[in-house]
């Protein structure tokens, strides 16, 4: 249990997907103008992450990595079917966020018009499958750190952006160089942020 | 070469960069760029998966069905970042050890999505090549830029022999070890942009 | 033939998807041989760095043979039960109960001395870490150390990879009085009696207790090897 918790308030704070990796910048940059917007995609994010992670997770254990396939025949043991994981992740992202936008459009077409927009800009979100390669790497002990790390980096990922678009409303107001103003003054901010952030784990130089 | 041509690979080297102008693809790569090694491969493995990527989709564009486009293309992106990540694993083991995660996000790359979209379905073959390696080029160039400048201001050094003479440390050089932390990619690439804004006025924000 | 047909679509997306894992594996099979090797060479240079002995990818393999003198296995009791000690992963042995494990060791024989090279193994904060440490004649002094990590935080816990962390092991004693203690990992400045220890990585605390533990429980598992004074 304290491993869950941990892992979770890590993965928010200090190994963030935007301060420390820059993932999912680029819908990033495009939505953090407003902050309703940023809320709706960050919101797409956690879920997205929540559940693709764990699928993806049990992939990884239970078919692709070396020896995963045990469960099915001791003669397995030597597969390692671990050059098909890029494909295999990338394709449970992109067919679940479609099969996601099309139950939504069915059920709620209120839900569809603040959440099911973003939904296709998700699926080449770099976080989501970012976070599926870090579980890949970092080899979680259970499915349950799994979706609590996947947790962690979308809530951070969401906190990130929501404050970004904040920020951003602001800057309307300040007198920014002109060839600054847009892109590479919210560029420059995201990095100050990210500095901020670092005081989580203790900066060292 | 005629004149076209030469604009399709030009183009987004300079005039037009994908990041710098469009600011797309930068999020799966800045990770890399605290020493140049790094950079130069992660530059590399884009421009060799863009180039087939599009060479491949412009190829089959109008066998495509339209419903499972977006499929098809990640898929042909993602088997093409696999051989590239398994051909570094057996040449080129220590520099993928420090890429990690990065080569597989390449899959996701917002350029890539975007080249193929926007040039590869409509255009032929040799065209898209040719565009490809006109955005792999200028994309990477941005890469090396930011890895060119960490590298040297932060650790003195540079595809890891030592650059800055000692004599300057034993003056009281110091590295910025502030350089080799990840938000220092970010501002360097914001620098990028302002000197590039301040040449081309045409492409100043309000 | 209508190209928005379901026919269409759902033929085209499996001949795609065979053509591609074909492609994959075909890939992956042609290239395995090259990347088992890298890993074996990348496998020495740990080895070798824990004896303070620096190799490159291309030299590893002849500074390997011309330093370690052998490499076997043993078991909870110390004794021998395999000749090859460099086949054996720690990932896999920890799997099995503790009376079933293996344990590698390579004897390195450097400018007349001869040492003993132990495999760590265990879990940091993000993924496994693991290493190598190299013990004097006595089997008790420490002589070097390397240690690798698959996902840790860069600048915090990645940071036991530095040979700054790695050189503090130099001379530290893993029995007292004969009496097994492992080395701990303490915060900087802090002490602990009766036992050697050095100091972890400011803001990499959950990594530096990892290495603590690894340290305890990988070396338990030598205990009865290293009481053994005799050569085995």
């Amino acid at each position: 249990m304290q491993e869950i918790i941990n892992v979770f308030v890590r993965s928010i704070f200090i190994d963030n997907m935007i301060f420390a990796y820059f993932l999912g910048m680029c819908s990033f940059l495009a939505v953090s103008k407003n902050i309703n917007t940023a809320i709706g995609l960050g919101a797409a994010v956690v879920f997205v992450l929540t559940t693709t992670l764990p699928l993806n997770y049990l992939l990884e254990n239970y078919v692709l990595k070396e020896g995963a396939l045990v469960w099915i025949s001791e003669d397995l043991k030597t597969v390692d079917l671990s050059f098909l994981s890029f494909i295999i992740f990338i394709a449970v992202i992109a067919s679940f966020v479609q099969l996601v936008e099309m139950v939504i459009e069915k059920i709620s077409s209120e839900l569809y018009a603040s959440l099911g927009i973003f939904l296709p800009l998700i699926a080449v979100n770099c976080a989501i499958l970012g976070g599926s390669l870090f579980m890949q790497q970092k080899e979680f002990g259970s499915i349950a750190v799994a979706t609590s790390y996947a947790a962690g980096s979308g809530v951070g990922w969401a906190l990130a952006i929501v404050a970004m678009a904040a920020i951003r409303e602001k800057l309307k107001y300040s007198d920014v160089p002109k060839p600054l103003r847009g892109l590479g003054i919210t560029i420059i901010i995201t990095a100050l942020m990210g500095v901020a952030f670092m005081c989580f784990s203790g900066i060292k130089i | 070469m005629d004149a076209k041509r030469k604009k399709i690979v030009l183009d987004p080297i300079f005039k037009n960069n994908p990041v710098i102008v469009q600011m797309l693809g930068v999020c799966s790569a800045l990770a890399v760029t605290s020493k140049l090694e790094p950079s130069i491969v992660l530059g590399i493995s884009v421009i060799v998966v863009l180039t087939f990527a599009n060479f491949i989709i412009s190829l089959i564009r109008n066998t495509i069905p339209s419903r499972i486009r977006i499929i098809v293309q990640l898929v042909i992106v993602a088997a093409l970042v696999t051989i590239v990540s398994e051909v570094l694993k057996a040449y080129a083991y220590e520099v993928n050890k420090q890429l990690s995660v990065f080569v597989g996000l390449i899959i996701t790359n917002c350029i890539i999505m975007g080249r193929l979209e926007a040039f590869a379905l409509a255009n032929k073959p040799i065209d898209s090549i040719l565009d490809g390696v006109g955005n792999g080029t200028g994309y990477a160039l941005i890469l090396v830029a930011v890895g060119f400048v960490r590298e040297l201001f932060g650790s003195g050094t540079l595809l890891g022999f030592q650059v800055i003479p000692q004599f300057l440390y034993d003056l009281g050089y110091e590295n910025n070890g502030m350089m080799i932390l990840p938000p220092m990619a970010l501002i360097t690439v914001a620098t990028l942009i302002w000197i590039h804004r301040s040449k081309d006025k045409s492409l100043q924000e309000n | 033939m209508n190209k928005e047909s379901n026919n269409y679509t759902i033929i085209y997306a499996a001949v795609m998807v065979i053509i591609v894992a074909i492609g994959l594996a075909f890939t992956s099979q042609v290239l395995k041989e090259r990347q088992a090797k890298n890993e074996a060479v990348d496998k020495m240079r740990q080895i070798l760095r824990a004896a303070n002995i620096e190799s490159t990818a291309d030299d590893a393999d002849k500074k390997y043979d011309a330093f370690i003198v052998a490499d076997y296995a043993i078991d909870k009791n110390g004794e021998k039960v395999s000749d090859n000690g460099f086949v054996v992963e720690m990932v896999e042995e920890l799997r099995k109960t503790p009376e079933n494990r293996k344990y590698p060791v390579f004897e390195a024989l450097i400018d007349g001395e001869s040492y003993y090279i132990l495999a760590l193994r265990g879990a940091g904060l993000w993924g496994p870490i693991w290493g190598y440490i190299a013990l004097k004649d006595d089997k008790n002094m420490v002589y070097g150390a390397d240690f690798s990590h698959q996902g840790e935080t860069p600048g915090l816990g990645a940071e036991i990879t530095t040979a700054a962390f790695s050189k503090q092991f130099e001379n530290k004693r893993i029995a007292i009085d004969n009496v097994f203690k492992s080395i701990a990992i303490v915060k900087k400045g802090k002490k602990v009696d009766n036992q050697d220890f050095v100091d972890g990585i400011s803001g990499g605390t959950i990594t530096s207790q990892g290495v603590n533990d690894m340290l305890f429980n990988s070396l338990k598992g030598y205990e009865a090897f290293l009481n053994k004074k005799s050569k085995l």
